[in-house]
């Protein structure tokens, strides 16, 4: 497996997870079926194997580890990532956010306002709880990225 | 003293009023306070407020009468045998940085060894290690067996490395198991070592009698004691106390300052720089003067019920790794949802309104050696009912549901 490939993968279920899951999350009647829904999506992207995770990539700050792996297309400047998390949770909120910034030139990325975004998707009440399981870390992580 | 009501106890915590539906089960955390904690601070705010021990007036003779009143409380609680054994300092893990800190040099030198256990909260971890690793000692970790607790054969083997310092914790903050503390201590101290104590969920769960435990140092946070946070107790017997150097040099802590040198003041005072708490002081000695007030033994009973409750429902509940035992516990139940992240888990509790602790508890070197990303922690307090036991359960199994499904 290498980075190329993973990348490869991640982009059909991010487009999956955009189109089909978020209105389906902005539509849930109840927490539960939220909750389903968020590790339902996590589990759609596709894990970065143990072999990769590499300390360096490691995403301090949580009580969960997350990883982060990073490419850059400069000819077409834009920005790619792929995140694992061991946590579900966390791992359905990041894959929201890379369906977000995925495939962002470099001065969209800079500018990105996770918060906002968040919010225009009604997913705001999740943020509540970006501290604690990592998802600021994650982002700050993703904006170090920018040049 | 009055006999232990549940209801009436809880009504003394306004925080379940302004929070009916939350079920607070993150008390090995910190704990809340009760009114006559947050009346005794205001009113000492609002009509007491002066500094202590300075100034030439009488609204700072009162205030400074207030905080030393505070200590001779704390001193009688824990049957310190002086009043200058309570040093005041803003919690458990200042007094052991002050204690590794302190013992440097006067205790521990080049080539001499430490011993800490491997159930340790990171704050009695990380401050030995700090200055074992900058004065060349060495920091010896007593294993555990196979049942999460301390290996008894493998600390006497240890003991015999003849450490100056043994340093361990009187309950676990992780899984709530109660360590045999007197036996252990009595073999520290026949091996020549002084024994300090993390009494952070010691303090709150029995009466401590330190002369009886006759450990040479007792820390606690007075917040996990119904107390304000920003305040805690080192206890040291005296010999101890005069052995450690101050981590904090400023105001208070003197009796004479020139340029080439400073001459340092009586014990307490030389370990407690700076302006104290002294609000902080005044709350704690109000929550230990309150809770001396109830019969600690039937709230003890009380709280030990409402775990075995909680154990019994846990065994009708699939699918969990316990790691807590129910023997000699304090009132701490550490799981997991098998194949499942704990943060997972108490981000599912959470949405229902329960508090729990998801992860690893300032534990990490725990957790490594069961090779776990943490656990769920749920820990109760004599002001949690049967329907917290029941909600928290039923919360539990939709979680369970939620993450198997």
């Amino acid at each position: 497996m290498t980075l190329d490939q993973l990348l490869t993968d991640t982009k059909p279920a991010l487009s999956q997870i955009y189109n089909q899951d978020l209105p389906e999350l902005s539509e849930a009647k109840d927490w539960q079926s939220k909750y389903r829904i968020l590790m339902h999506l996590g589990r759609k992207l596709p894990p970065i194997p143990e072999k990769m995770k590499q300390p360096s990539l490691l995403v301090k700050g949580c009580e969960s580890r997350a990883w982060l792996m990073h490419y850059y297309n400069q000819h077409q400047d834009q920005h790619f990532f792929v995140l694992d998390s061991e946590a579900r949770i966390v791992k359905g909120l990041m894959a929201i956010m890379l369906c977000l910034v995925n495939g962002m030139s470099n001065s969209e990325l800079k500018k990105f306002d996770l918060a906002h975004a968040f919010d225009k998707l009604n997913l705001k009440p999740y943020l509540s709880q970006s501290r604690g399981s990592g998802l600021n870390a994650m982002m700050v992580r993703i904006k170090e990225c920018c040049h | 003293m009055q006999p232990f009501d549940p209801v009436n106890f809880r009504g003394q915590f306004e925080f379940f009023q302004h929070n009916p539906d939350w079920v607070y089960l993150d008390n090995a955390a910190t704990m809340h306070k009760p009114n006559a904690v947050v009346n005794a601070m205001s009113a000492f705010y609002q009509r007491s407020n002066s500094n202590v021990h300075r100034g030439a007036h009488t609204l700072s003779q009162k205030a400074t009468r207030a905080f030393e009143q505070a200590r001779d409380d704390i001193a009688a609680f824990i049957n310190a045998s002086e009043r200058q054994q309570i040093v005041f300092c803003s919690g458990a893990t200042a007094a052991l940085n002050q204690i590794a800190f302190g013992l440097m040099h006067t205790v521990l030198k080049a080539g001499d060894h430490v011993l800490i256990t491997a159930l340790e909260h990171h704050a009695n971890i990380v401050p030995w290690q700090l200055h074992c690793a900058r004065y060349g000692v060495t920091l010896d970790v007593v294993p555990l067996d196979a049942n999460h607790k301390v290996d008894q054969q493998a600390f006497s083997q240890l003991l015999q490395h003849k450490p100056k310092v043994v340093s361990f914790s009187h309950i676990s903050n992780v899984l709530g198991h109660i360590q045999p503390v007197a036996q252990m201590i009595s073999q520290a101290k026949a091996a020549g070592a002084l024994a300090v104590i993390d009494g952070a969920q010691g303090i709150v769960h029995d009466s401590i009698d330190v002369q009886a435990l006759d450990a040479d140092f007792y820390v606690w946070s007075g917040h996990k004691l119904y107390g304000p946070t920003g305040i805690g107790v080192l206890y040291g017997k005296t010999a101890a106390l005069e052995l450690l150097t101050p981590i904090f040099g400023g105001g208070e802590m003197i009796s004479e300052v020139q340029f080439s040198h400073s001459l340092f003041n009586i014990l307490p005072f030389r370990l407690e720089a700076g302006t104290p708490d002294i609000a902080g002081a005044i709350g704690l000695a109000a929550a230990i003067n309150w809770l001396q007030d109830i019969n600690r033994k039937e709230m003890k009973n009380y709280k030990a019920m409402l775990l075995n409750q909680f154990f019994e429902g846990l065994n009708k509940i699939g699918g969990l790794d316990i790691l807590s035992s129910p023997v000699h516990n304090a009132g701490i139940v550490a799981l997991n949802v098998q194949g499942e992240h704990p943060a997972d888990v108490a981000e599912l509790l959470n949405q229902q309104a329960v508090a729990v602790r998801g992860g690893q508890h300032c534990a990490m070197p725990f957790f490594n050696q069961l090779g776990l990303a943490g656990a769920v922690r749920f820990s109760f307090a004599p002001y949690n009912n049967e329907a917290d036991v029941a909600t928290s359960l039923q919360a539990l199994t939709q979680a369970v549901e939620i993450l198997t499904a």
